[in-house]
């Protein structure tokens, strides 16, 4: 491994932002493969930050920075990236807060657990209206999808997102996974999700458990 | 290699609180003048009445009561020095009491222990003491050791000497004396501290043991009780007396009239000590409680042990003394929600009063049970306490408006750069239940009896204490096995 690819690593994980952002650039100048950097680089930076966590060495709000450093990162690479035919896709998840609901905190923290792993997350923002959920299943494709929901007000929006999903015939292409702090396992059985979790560390556990299913 | 034991945390003294205003501080100063002058104490010994009475002290001795005029207990406490080392046999775990710190001492003296791995309650041997000490010594929230349990499977007229030989071989901190209250005893205690500290100037000058008497409520010293003290004294071993007064038994009725007699006991002991020798390292300790009026038991626990151990603690401040105060050492019989409640305002209630040593981790059962799940949970609270008065985690940065203003409303802080930099401030407990519903369903619901005694287990796994100088244990063990013979405990200076 490069000199360079270590300290792309390495300022993921001390979330050196700028530092991230000026190796990566340097990396694609000096005509380093885009999947080496995405790869080597970033992914092997995140997964690392999952081991932190698993041994209980590192906290959340890293686990977020460390993850926005990698969204940021990417988005210095894709051009390269996209420009090349033969790319490796990894796994896809799609996440949202459902509409009506404001909360996203907790879906970021889902999002950026889920990198560490190394599912390609997108991440539709909050407020999210059933359709632009399912127009983003039609075009990526994810394996998994992830609904968020913090009020028993909007909960019932987890409901319709899969509804929207059968009626477009796209139910069983994609496993759906739900939380917030109302939701309870009783209430995913009930609307017919593939999974819940209390906390974002237990998503990342079903999240692989229904990706390794559907693969 | 044996791993280094962490060092003790110590509460700095940022937060105070006053239980007593000036006027009322001034009033039971007063009674407790008046009651010390006109009813005085019962002194056991003959011979330590005549010495009081040479010091100044209006002794009757038919009686043998020991009427003490003001002008004798205000020369006392001049007398008494303010701050002192409380040495240990490791000096990285030496205490200063200087009146900035607060510790948190092991407290006793338990006659059975709540066996962790069998949840049984049974009589402590001299193995459960050492295996408390040794807890004790891996957790860096304790600092001060007395005799948390009985070594009940010792030789009862060696037995404190036993339990020293346990305390010293398994931790390396200070060692509070509060079961050899005979003279005679108190010599063979010496003697084993002077081995283990390297001779007699050497203890003198580093007191790696303090000890204490108590009183027997209300208003009595026993025979040997003062002569046991003075024997420390003369070492250089810092001796307080702690007295242990319930009302409605023991006490008056009221927590202040308790208060008042604890007052007259604690200055009763410091008055006597300081008139056989001037300028003896000593301290005010009070662990005053109430009578349950139903069952009869010592309460340790309610509103009024919360004021008594505020009250003491404040008036030890103003005379000048360091104090010990009983803390924690619930009324409860498991580490549940009564122990958690009465032990967590104790805790701050010590705190806030300033109580130099805050004693009591590990007790249940008003004192009588011993709990090592007990003593991790404790030094749990001790450690939130620690977090509450550690003015570095709580202070303000000049530039905190900046970092609201960068998040904006609507923002948030989780992956912030000042979040990163800052979070590992955020106190983390060990035997806090912060899990999920569903985690903590799976883990079998663990309520904090068993999360503590996972602790003890992991502990007790892995700590080794810092071992004696070669030679040491032989040289304790023969001076117990001489004392039991009968010709120790001499007066060899």
């Amino acid at each position: 491994m490069s000199e360079l690819i270590k300290s792309l690593q390495e300022a993921i994980l001390t979330i050196d932002e700028e530092t991230a952002l000026r190796v990566t650039q340097e990396l694609l100048d000096a005509g380093t493969e885009p999947e080496e950097i995405l790869e080597s680089g970033m992914t092997e930076a995140l997964l690392e930050l999952g081991r932190r966590w698993n041994c209980g060495e590192a906290f959340l709000p890293e686990v977020v920075a460390a993850a926005g450093i990698f969204e940021r990162c990417s988005q210095l690479v894709e051009p390269a990236l996209m420009a090349k035919a033969d790319r490796k896709v990894s796994d896809k998840a799609v996440i949202a807060t459902v509409k009506g609901d404001l909360h996203d905190l907790g879906k970021n923290i889902v999002g950026a657990m889920l990198k560490t792993v190394g599912l390609e997350v997108h991440d539709l923002g909050k407020n999210v209206p059933t359709e632009k959920i399912i127009e983003a299943v039609k075009e990526l494709q994810p394996k998994i999808i992830g609904l968020s929901a913090l009020l028993t007000t909007t909960m019932p929006e987890q409901e319709k997102v899969i509804k929207a999903l059968e009626e477009a015939g796209l139910r069983a292409d994609v496993k759906v996974m739900v939380g917030g702090a109302p939701v309870t396992q009783e209430w995913a059985d009930r609307i017919g999700a593939d999974g819940y979790a209390p906390n974002a560390p237990e998503a990342v556990r079903v999240a692989l458990e229904l990706t390794q299913v559907a693969a | 290699m044996t791993p280094k034991a962490p060092s003790i945390r110590s509460l700095p003294r940022t937060l105070q609180a006053n239980a007593l205003t000036s006027e009322a501080l001034e009033a039971v100063h007063d009674q407790t003048l008046t009651v010390l002058e006109k009813v005085g104490v019962g002194v056991g010994g003959e011979a330590m009445c005549r010495a009081l009475a040479e010091a100044g002290a209006e002794v009757d001795l038919s009686a043998k009561r020991v009427r003490f005029p003001r002008e004798m207990v205000e020369e006392a406490l001049d007398r008494a020095p303010r701050s002192y080392t409380l040495a240990a046999r490791v000096p990285d775990f030496d205490l200063a009491i200087d009146g900035q710190h607060s510790y948190l001492a092991v407290d006793g003296c338990a006659a059975e222990i709540l066996d962790h791995e069998t949840g049984q309650r049974r009589s402590s041997t001299k193995k459960d003491l050492g295996m408390a000490m040794r807890l004790a010594d891996a957790l860096p929230e304790i600092g001060v050791l007395w005799q948390p349990m009985s070594a009940r499977d010792a030789p009862r007229e060696s037995q404190s000497l036993h339990e020293l030989h346990a305390q010293f071989t398994n931790s390396g901190k200070h060692i509070q004396m509060m079961t050899a209250v005979t003279p005679g005893v108190a010599r063979g205690v010496v003697e084993i501290a002077r081995v283990v500290a390297g001779g007699s100037e050497a203890l003198r000058k580093r007191p790696i043991i303090s000890a204490f008497e108590c009183s027997l409520s209300p208003l009595m010293y026993e025979d040997g009780a003062l002569e046991a003290a003075q024997v420390y004294a003369d070492a250089g071993v810092p001796c307080g007396f702690v007295v242990m007064p319930i009302s409605c038994a023991t006490g008056p009725a009221t927590a202040a009239g308790t208060l008042v007699q604890s007052n007259a006991e604690v200055l009763a002991g410091i008055t006597a000590l300081q008139a056989l020798v001037p300028g003896a390292s000593t301290f005010y300790g009070s662990c005053a409680t109430v009578m349950d009026l139903r069952s009869g038991a010592a309460a340790c626990g309610g509103p009024e042990d919360l004021y008594l151990q505020m009250a003491s603690a404040q008036l030890a401040r103003h005379y000048g003394l360091p104090s010990a105060i009983g803390t924690f050492a619930t009324g409860s019989k498991t580490p549940d929600w009564q122990a958690g409640l009465e032990n967590g305002l104790s805790g701050l209630a010590s705190v806030l009063a300033g109580a130099d040593m805050m004693c009591g981790a590990g007790l249940l059962f008003g004192a009588r049970v011993y709990s090592l799940a007990e003593m991790v949970l404790d030094a749990e609270i001790f450690n939130l306490l620690h977090y509450l008065t550690d003015s570095s985690a709580m202070s303000l940065s000049d530039s905190i408006a900046e970092v609201i203003e960068s998040v904006g409303p609507g923002g948030h802080y989780l992956s912030d750069k000042h979040t990163l930099e800052n979070m590992r401030q955020q106190w983390m407990p060990k035997l806090f239940d912060r899990l999920s519903w569903e985690d903590w369903e799976s883990a079998g619901q663990p309520g904090p009896q068993e999360l503590a005694n996972e602790r003890v287990r992991s502990l007790l796994s892995t700590h080794e204490p810092p071992p004696l100088d070669d030679g040491v244990e032989d040289e304790i063990l023969r001076i117990i096995d001489a004392f039991e013979r009968g010709d120790g405990g001499n007066e060899d200076e």
